[in-house]
């Protein structure tokens, strides 16, 4: 049976006008994509006074005045929307610029680059032992692993005397890349089919109630 | 062959609009096998003591996040049936709002539903944590949780919540559940830094990207595949949600999508022999 | 602005970079506890002035929405809405709490169900647009579509329930060749990461504190 929910009409009528881009664009698309737009606005803005009473409470309390001074930078923040003052937002941007750097710095040295790269050697061992799926698929890790990281990193293809050879390592290195991409793509699928069966179920069960 | 024509977007969509609307309207109800790495997760909860406290956190965007929802949704009843505990971090400004619909999801708020769970001593959901980066927030609220957060969502300082007076570091932490795109950064401070053991109901298009650091970290770290692994997780809790009725899509548009891209390679033939003649 | 002033702006900006960075890395790398205090406390602050920046997009859209509404621009009455809603809706869940049901609700039924139904849009356009752009012209594509068609055909139930040895292929094409070439990208992101963290502190990449620039 239909759905007396205020809310739900309200979904149904969103989600519709939202379907309505098949036809073309047209209003009740816009009022849509103006009505997301004011949703996502207003949310952050409501998210940001909670942030501000949180980040702050310790100074609300007086349990550590020192937060003023973020407080002062925080606030400086907002002038980067005005070109003529965004210089003084500077100092604030530098504090989260270095944070975020010395951060970057340290994590993906540690886990994107050590991390991996030693379990690629760690692949190594399993090719002599184990199951036959499992020495293949180790080969196949340790070679695609390897010519994937020529191809991205001699993109400006060095020429000489191994230029025929590494040639063919960055050949298979392009393929070992749209290997990638067939099986994602592929994998993917399930996502987009699991996204719009949520999207037709708040219409077909929720709103109509046809099931 | 006979010059095949071209079809136009709107009949594909057509065809897939009823592709949609079968299982919709008739559900198909059909079976799928179980994966190994679904089990070895729904057995790591079951494995954890009464009264250990997991943490359910990240940053990521609610639509995309809803694919990681049936299987955190069924590991939610999991946990409550259990008597472990939960709290919700997090990351990005979407977040917040999916951790309440999860737990609302999962009818497990004793005032709410008459479940098992009481706010304030068996689960608590901060707010929105930012910063510079997901990494230098978990960091900080790793290393030191109650000085990083001073209230919980409700306004409530965490100081008065029971739940939040057992925990203050990552020490009191068992395991990380991480429904979100986000997992990458848990991967880097949870689990690399601070050796926690973290799971990932992940979306199909972000196993991709995160597969490789479960190979790096073994043992450390665990993801399911999109909605297949959730409908697995369901299996396992004995739910049908979500999960189930993606199964049930996914049965029919599997046919359509494939069906669709050999329709177009033939097309496309009978274009070049046609030329050809 | 004079130019001393300008000098000063730049080089203090440059100098509060490198401390942070070596602030960060102190504190991991070294156990002393006056290091990890002053790292942990400029996490800190990093989180509360990050705060901010969740109403630079306020800002941003009422400066061009109102001047489109007051200047009667193209689409200036979809603003307008857009403004009233915004205006309407901030009190409403400040007052509310985002922790509240109402809020939820809310929520759920505008921004969440439009988002979800613009991304399940996505499934009509990524089947039509298969059928246009999956066609095997040479071996490359020949490569893409066949490794996508098995793998839609290896997750789906009606072939791995019968035959499970599909869904453990499945498995062992997203562990295997996919994981290998995703590694590559992890690997070379890395690098190209921490060169770029580098070039941050040593002052090249004048990008990432745009607002210092303007020699």
């Amino acid at each position: 049976m239909i759905s007396t929910n205020p809310w739900i009409w309200l979904s149904a009528f969103l989600s519709l006008a939202c379907f309505s881009l098949f036809l073309g664009d047209n209003k009740a698309f816009r009022w849509a994509e103006t009505t997301y737009t004011a949703s996502v606005i207003g949310h952050s803005t409501v998210t940001g006074l909670l942030v501000m009473r949180d980040r702050f409470y310790p100074l609300y309390t007086g349990a550590k005045p020192i937060l003023i001074i973020p407080l002062i930078l925080g606030i400086t923040v907002l002038l980067v929307v005005w070109r003529k003052y965004a210089w003084i937002s500077s100092i604030a941007l530098a504090v989260l610029v270095g944070v975020g750097t010395g951060m970057s710095l340290r994590t993906l040295t540690s886990s994107d680059i050590i991390a991996n790269t030693r379990a690629v050697v760690g692949e190594a061992t399993k090719i002599i032992r184990g199951p036959l799926t499992t020495q293949v698929g180790s080969i196949i890790n340790i070679i695609f692993t390897i010519s994937a990281l020529f191809y991205f990193l001699f993109t400006l293809f060095p020429r000489g005397t191994l230029s025929k050879p590494l040639n063919y390592l960055r050949t298979l290195g392009k393929y070992a890349l749209i290997t990638y991409m067939g099986i994602s793509v592929g994998n993917t699928i399930q996502q987009w089919v699991g996204t719009a069966t949520s999207a037709l179920y708040r219409l077909i069960v929720l709103w109509l109630g046809l099931r | 062959m006979a010059k095949m024509p071209e079809l136009k977007s709107e009949h594909i969509w057509i065809v897939v609009t009823i592709a949609f609307l079968i299982p919709m309207l008739r559900p198909l109800n059909t079976p799928f096998p179980m994966s190994d790495v679904t089990l070895e997760i729904y057995k790591i909860v079951e494995s954890l003591p009464e009264g250990s406290i997991v943490v359910m956190g990240g940053g990521g965007v609610f639509a995309f996040d809803i694919e990681s929802s049936p299987g955190m949704i069924s590991c939610i009843k999991q946990m409550a049936r259990k008597g472990i505990k939960l709290i919700a971090v997090p990351l990005w400004s979407e977040t917040p709002q999916f951790h309440k619909y999860v737990i609302d999801a999962a009818r497990v708020d004793k005032d709410k539903y008459g479940g098992p769970w009481k706010y304030g001593e068996d689960y608590v959901l901060l707010p929105y944590i930012p910063g510079p980066s997901d990494e230098v927030v978990l960091d900080s609220f790793l290393r030191d949780i109650h000085k990083t957060v001073s209230i919980d969502l409700a306004g409530t300082p965490i100081d008065q919540l029971p739940l939040m007076q057992k925990v203050h570091s990552y020490k009191d932490i068992s395991l990380w559940f991480c429904p979100h795109w986000g997992f990458v950064p848990v991967i880097r401070i949870v689990v690399a830094k601070y050796n926690i053991t973290s799971i990932s109901f992940a979306q199909s298009a972000a196993y991709a990207f995160f597969s490789p650091y479960m190979y790096s970290y073994p043992g450390k770290v665990y993801m399911t595949n999109g909605y297949i692994g959730g409908a697995q997780y369901e299996k396992l809790a004995g739910d049908k949600g979500l999960g189930h009725m993606v199964i049930d899509s996914y049965t029919t548009l599997s046919i359509v999508t494939v069906a669709v891209i050999i329709l177009g390679n033939i097309t496309m033939l009978s274009r070049m022999r046609e030329e050809e003649k | 602005m004079s130019r001393t002033v300008t000098y000063i702006r730049i080089y203090l900006a440059r100098i509060i970079v490198i401390v942070g960075c070596l602030s960060i890395l102190a504190g991991y790398f070294l156990t002393s506890p006056e290091t990890a205090g002053l790292s942990s406390e400029l996490q800190l602050w990093s989180s509360a002035i990050s705060g901010f920046t969740l109403f630079i997009g306020l800002i941003t859209i009422f400066a061009r929405y109102i001047r489109s509404v007051m200047n009667r621009e193209q689409n200036w009455p979809f603003h307008l809405y857009c403004l009233i809603v915004i205006i309407l809706w901030v009190p409403f869940g400040f007052l509310q709490g985002i922790y509240s049901d109402i809020y939820q609700t809310l929520y759920l039924s505008t921004k969440i169900t439009l988002h979800i139904t613009i991304i399940g849009m996505m499934g009509w356009f990524v089947v039509s647009a298969m059928y246009r752009t999956f066609r095997v012209r040479s071996f490359r594509t020949a490569v893409l579509a066949i490794l996508a068609i098995a793998m839609i055909f290896f997750n789906a139930p009606y072939l791995t329930t019968p035959y499970p040895v599909f869904g453990d292929v499945s498995y062992w094409l997203l562990n295997n060749p996919q994981m290998s070439a995703s590694r590559a990208m992890v690997i070379c992101g890395g690098i190209g990461g921490v060169i770029l963290g580098i070039r941050i502190l040593l002052g090249l990449e004048r990008g990432a504190l745009r607002m210092t620039g303007g020699e």
